[in-house]
């Protein structure tokens, strides 16, 4: 009943011109109202300009969307260097949080509304291309246009389905210990290092920990990727099995490296989870409250930027667990709509944003680690006085992110719901693990 | 006088048209494939459907969350509803009394009404906090008032309350300055005074009033999500202890992309405000004192 | 005897102050709180002890918030719909309130009915039907997509028609008899008595699109397609606790309306009062 296009648009069409007859004849009080409405009409003659955008020498400007808005100066950077080839195009870099992203970019898919060019993330990407909601690039790729050999490892094959690419790597980011060395000055311990281990990790935080002062040895926050999944795989455990058919929350390891973070939080080594939920764990590092934290490359630019820190901190490798150093490595991609309006300069932007001067750019301005091979070596030098080297080093022994599940969309967001339930102590950290086993095996098996 | 009948219908369904089609079309046949959705499975964003029956709501009685959702959705009415009655009566009667500034009162009481309930949540927020809130300093206690499940509820009655009382003042106000100034001297001369008067004067002659704003106050207080989408938001360990129906609605059909499941919570809230509406009417007959 | 009274009078005003000034005060302190903290910095905002007076008064927040969202959108997105949220809804639903009041015409019950029976439904109910519907007509993330569902309002027609129904029908038939046709009567002897009530409608209909913030929530995802209160929320998910650029968001998001009830506060108060009436 909905699918009559035509019918809806006559009954609008009905509405409008009523309301324009009456504002005839009332003293024209909407009049006003009608020139703001006009700047919207692109939206609903949709149609009608994709024609005109078969000129190649329009105006036209495309839309970038991403989530992480310390990266949005070196987008708009890219954008400017574009645009100074190719004139006639403009890109607008627009910011939805991370936290907003992926609702909103769901929304946005069936309704055609996708962003020209957009980020994408490796566990999302099923999901997106299932849609066919992306612009496969194969076409670039075997032309030449584009070069897949040029990207750090694997990279490349991320965002590859069934023999189609779907996104060109944009960066690659891993974990670091960032640590406050005047709280390690104060009290005289050496900075943590690449021999340190979690039992490490652990006596020094408890030493730290002024809990009466409101200054914390470690944020043992309530996270994934910057979180307790380091904790997971360090420890032996699985985020899921590798043959991506059952969550790895419930085996053994898994639970145990759970249960070794939240007990920092009930020695008092850490802030607890409800202080965690008034003020962000890594603001309470930036303001000097908590020594240590485990954090993702990305943040980088955003501490320093803080003045309370800058100059007092650096970073260290994640420490060692029993069976190894886990990190989790993940690598962001630039993807274009299927449904968008101008694919063709939609296009020339995506290789730009996957050529070797958009990678410099982003590594000059330490927005991320680019994923353009022989380019980190400018992002590790784009802040000399921090340890960025480790993020580089760390890259070869991590664990990629559990990407590829046509699941994941599903059970990422109940995770943090039902994990949320144990660190803040409503149950137990065995029992939240379960839950999430349970439910992330529920959304295994239902989204086969 | 056919003719002119005839032309007078013309007129009158042109009048109505704009409306009863806006309404048939935006939200009248949106109400009706509401309750279609329920009866369908969507999978990859809604692009293939199929007709499940009745699973969507087996499944949702067999969940225990639903239940403590719609728990929570009445307990938060059934606080926020009385609390913001009975201080917006009291305040409503202290200012019709005709003392200087009333009419300053009435405006800084008016203003959480004018103020966008999302602006005030992040300084609610603030004022929460369990280390360095406001609300803990003047209290002396140290209560995690947003992220502790046992006083989460009660922080969002608080701000529903406080929200909420201006407005329905005002209501009320305009009510009591309806009631005739000689049926007070008639009973000021009966030795009506202070509680008794109000007692007995004031407030049944109120009743249509408060009627009226307890329709209203209960319609919008079971709908509460905007508090609970930015006060107590997603990895919060109360987040099950106040999570409302719409809030739940919100998370499976948008974030779990789930609409046919978000379709049957939402389609359960309208069988309840039809319930509780009715019900209201039922009792009206008993407690509202029409002249 | 007449003095004692004066004093006892006195007493209790001087007790009703008292009590509506710490009702005034509580009614103040979270607008007083989120002006001083959107000068703070991060660290004096989360201190132990409490700050109250920001040590070095600071627009920088200010300046943050400007930068990184998108304010003037927001503004322009949020007045714009909330013109047409208003000014639609007056036109339609007096004329419609007044043929439901006064024209005897077949089917009217049903379609009252139909039109009032909406005003039951939750507005959730209608959320996801209404974004397929955006979606089929490609307005997902647009502008127009925050005000076409509301052009039309049943509250206020269910108003309005009480309003028309308590009005006497004497000057309609002077009209008739000139030859009006029922739009005239309404256009130009009914309309103009219910100016206060239309009043009403604007203000609290604006109060309302006001403060929405589910909707473009749902529907909207671009910056610059976002109202204020859901940007405040993209804020939010944005600084997370960084709470001087939040509440300086805050402050931004309210003082337009703010004013605007200061210099029309009459308006807005006899505007609520009059739903009351009339309900």
């Amino acid at each position: 009943m909905l699918n009559r296009k035509k019918s809806w648009f006559v009954i609008v069409s009905i509405i409008l011109s009523a309301a324009l007859m009456l504002a005839g004849c009332g003293k024209s009080k909407s009049e006003s109202s009608n020139s703001p409405s006009a700047e919207n009409s692109p939206a609903s003659s949709g149609q009608a300009s994709e024609k005109a955008s078969d000129s190649p020498k329009k105006d036209v400007t495309i839309t970038y969307t991403i989530w992480d808005q310390l990266q949005q100066p070196a987008m708009e950077a890219i954008g400017k260097e574009f645009t100074a080839q190719y004139p006639n195009i403009k890109v607008k870099v627009e910011v939805i949080p991370w936290n907003d992203y992926w609702t909103k970019m769901s929304a946005a898919a069936p309704a055609g509304t996708l962003p020209d060019v957009f980020w994408m993330h490796s566990g999302q990407f099923t999901k997106f291309v299932s849609g066919n909601f992306l612009e496969p690039i194969t076409d670039r790729v075997s032309t030449g246009k584009i070069d897949l050999n040029n990207y750090e490892a694997n990279l490349g094959s991320i965002y590859t389905l069934n023999g189609q690419n779907y996104a060109l790597p944009k960066d690659f980011d891993t974990i670091g210990l960032a640590y406050n060395k005047e709280l390690f000055d104060n009290a005289g311990i050496p900075y943590p290092d690449d021999t340190w281990d979690y039992a490490k990790l652990a006596e020094v935080a408890k030493k730290l920990s002024q809990p009466d002062k409101g200054i914390y040895g470690f944020a043992a926050k309530m996270d994934t990727q910057t979180g307790y999944w380091n904790d997971m795989l360090a420890n032996g455990g699985h985020i899921v099995t590798d043959d991506m058919s059952k969550s790895g929350y419930d085996e053994q390891a898994s639970i145990e490296a759970l249960k070794a973070r939240y007990q920092l939080i009930l020695d008092k080594a850490s802030p607890t989870h409800q202080q965690m939920t008034d003020t962000d764990a890594t603001e309470m590092f930036k303001s000097g409250k908590v020594a240590m934290i485990f954090e993702g490359d990305w943040r980088t630019n955003d501490i320093d930027g803080s003045d309370n820190i800058t100059g007092k901190w650096n970073w260290a490798p994640l420490p060692k667990g029993k069976v190894k150093r886990g990190n989790i490595i993940n690598g962001l991609g630039n993807a274009m709509s299927a449904a968008g309006k101008h694919k063709e300069e939609a296009g020339l932007f995506l290789e730009f944003l996957g050529s070797k001067r958009a990678a410099e750019i982003t590594a000059e301005m330490g927005a991320a680690i680019p994923a353009f091979k022989d380019t980190q070596g400018a992002w590790v030098k784009s802040k000399p006085h921090l340890n960025l080297q480790v993020f580089i080093d760390q890259a070869s022994e991590a664990v990629p992110y559990p990407a590829g599940m046509k699941s994941y969309p599903v059970w990422f967001p109940k995770e943090g719901e039902i994990m949320s339930q144990a660190w803040g102590g409503a149950i137990s950290i065995e029992e939240g693990a379960k839950k999430v086993a349970n439910m992330m095996n529920q959304a295994i098996a239902d989204n086969k | 006088m056919d003719m002119n009948s005839r032309s007078k219908y013309a007129w009158a369904y042109i009048m109505i048209a704009p409306t009863l089609i806006g309404t048939l079309v935006f939200w009248g046949s949106p109400a009706i494939y509401s309750l279609y959705l329920g009866f369908m499975k969507s999978e990859n964003f809604g692009l293939i459907n199929h007709w499940v029956g009745l699973d969507n709501y087996h499944k949702l009685f067999r969940d225990e969350e639903f239940w403590r959702n719609l728990r929570n959705t009445l307990y938060y009415v059934v606080l926020v509803v009385p609390l913001t009655l009975v201080f917006s009566t009291f305040f409503a009667v202290l200012m019709n009394t005709r003392i200087k500034g009333a009419s300053v009162y009435r405006v800084i009481f008016f203003l959480p009404q004018v103020t966008m309930p999302a602006a005030v949540a992040l300084v609610w927020i603030v004022l929460f906090a369990q280390d360095f809130g406001l609300l803990n300093y003047f209290l002396g206690t140290h209560i995690a008032w947003i992220s502790d499940p046992r006083f989460a509820m009660y922080a969002l009655v608080l701000v529903g309350v406080w929200g909420g009382i201006g407005f329905n003042m005002l209501l009320i106000l305009a009510g009591l300055q309806n009631i005739p100034r000689t049926l007070y001297e008639a009973g000021e001369l009966e030795g009506a005074v202070g509680f008794r008067k109000f007692r007995h004067i004031t407030l049944p002659l109120l009743t249509p009033t408060l009627f009226f704003t307890t329709v209203i106050l209960m319609i919008g207080a079971t709908q509460i999500f905007d508090s609970i989408y930015l006060i107590i938001g997603k990895t919060n360990v109360a987040l099950p202890s106040v999570r409302s129906l719409v809030y739940a609605y919100y998370q499976n059909a948008f974030v779990y992309y789930d609409q046919n499941y978000g379709a049957v919570m939402v389609n359960i809230l309208l069988l309840i405000n039809l319930i509780l509406t009715g019900f209201q009417f039922m009792l009206q007959k008993k407690w509202v004192f029409y002249e | 005897m007449s003095g004692n009274r004066t004093t006892a009078v006195r007493k209790t005003h001087f007790a009703i102050h008292l009590i509506l000034i710490v009702g005034a005060v509580v009614m103040i302190v979270p607008f007083l709180w989120m002006i001083l903290t959107s000068f703070k910095t991060t660290t004096e905002a989360t201190q132990i002890p409490i700050v109250f007076f920001p040590r070095h008064p600071s627009f920088a927040a200010y300046a943050e918030v400007i930068e990184k969202s998108d304010f003037p959108h927001y503004y322009l997105n949020t007045a714009f719909s909330a013109l047409m949220k208003t000014v639609f809804p007056v036109i339609f639903s007096s004329m419609a309130a007044y043929a439901f009041a006064r024209i005897q015409f077949p089917g009217k019950t049903l379609c009252f009915f139909l039109i009032i029976s909406v005003m039951m439904v939750p507005n959730a109910v209608f959320y996801t039907p209404q974004y397929i519907i955006m979606s089929k007509l490609g307005l997902v993330n647009t502008v127009t997509a925050l005000w076409i569902c509301s052009l039309i309002s049943p509250f206020a027609t269910f108003l309005l028609r009480q309003y028309f129904l308590s009005i006497s029908k004497e000057l309609e038939e002077a009209a008739i008899l000139d030859g009006c046709n029922p739009f005239q009567i309404y256009r130009f002897i009914m309309l103009p008595l219910v100016k206060s009530a239309l009043v009403a409608i604007v203000i609290i209909q604006l109060l309302w699109t006001w403060n929405d913030l589910q909707w473009p929530l749902i529907i909207n995802s671009s910056p610059e397609k976002l109202t204020l209160s859901a940007g405040l929320a993209t804020l939010a998910s944005a600084f997370y606790s960084k709470y001087p650029v939040l509440t300086a968001g805050a402050f931004m998001a309210v003082i337009p309306m703010i004013l605007l009830f200061f210099i029309f506060q009459k308006r807005f108060i006899e505007g609520v009062a009059f739903s009351a009436h009339k309900g």
